[in-house]
């Protein structure tokens, strides 16, 4: 990390499709209630075409991925807003780019589904 | 939406991370094994809906009509498996805007997990919760 600039990649992965199964597993493992996770009718009710993946989940995976390219407990604060649904079949890439060095280290986060559309965005302060 | 909980604190609830949930959590990641460590984003609002926060409840936000328009975490100090931690809530503002489709409210609402232990205040988490008309 301390080779890091403004400007460098800290990640960028692509993440398959979590699926319905990993869905239910998320909505259990957070105690989330929400039929709109798992129940494609009451989906269907609220107006989207299937069950809706977990913001939540897309926040869990930058944390992952934070601590795995730069270090276990080295994350100090994720910011992350939700800006588009996500779908169980929906992959996504979600990078992560460094843009300021100073005490901390500052990145910018964006998920995007593979024809380009952002769900989430956010910003990152790590450790140095 | 009850727009008169913008300020309102909630009294205090008790919370110690759970192996099986968290394993849960992480096999919705698409990683099964049991964690090593209290997974970062264990603790989330949603666990307050049994421990005396519903927000949708108190605050009327029926679920056909919510969105979750994001988070932010901040972490002080590592939580560990032993950790019991309290849990102070606050309503920290709702704010009413128009849409093309009505009115839409915005709810931020911020979650201190402090240290039973020592009353140290470990994480710090915010959510954003979105009512549609």
């Amino acid at each position: 990390m301390s080779a890091m600039k403004a400007g460098d990649v800290l990640f960028e992965v692509t993440l398959p499709p979590a699926g319905r199964a990993r869905l239910a597993a998320f909505s259990e493992g957070t105690q989330d209630p929400n039929p709109i996770h798992v129940d494609e009718a009451f989906a269907k009710g609220a107006g989207f075409p299937t069950v809706l993946q977990q913001g939540p989940m897309t926040t869990a995976q930058f944390a992952r991925l934070l601590e795995e390219y730069a270090g276990a407990e080295c994350t100090r604060v994720l910011d992350v807003f939700f800006t588009a649904p996500v779908f169980p079949e929906d992959t996504l890439v979600l990078k992560a780019e460094v843009t300021e060095i100073s005490d901390v280290i500052r990145c910018a986060l964006t998920a995007n589904k593979l024809d380009g559309a952002q769900t989430a965005k956010g910003t990152a302060e790590l450790k140095r | 939406m009850r727009m008169e909980r913008s300020g309102h604190s909630y009294p205090p609830y008790r919370l110690k991370p759970d192996r099986a949930l968290a394993r849960k959590l992480m096999a919705g990641l698409g990683i099964d094994s049991d964690p090593e460590r209290v997974p970062p984003t264990y603790m989330i609002f949603l666990r307050g809906e049994t421990l005396g926060v519903d927000l949708f409840v108190d605050l009327d936000i029926p679920r056909q009509k919510a969105l979750h328009g994001g988070q932010r975490y901040e972490w002080f100090e590592p939580i560990g498996w032993d950790d019991e931690l309290a849990v102070h809530v606050k309503v920290d503002k709702i704010v009413e805007k128009q849409s093309k489709r009505g009115p839409v409210w915005f709810a931020d609402v911020t979650f201190d997990y402090r240290r039973a232990s020592d009353d140290k205040l470990v994480l710090r988490e915010l959510t954003r919760l979105v009512k549609q008309s």
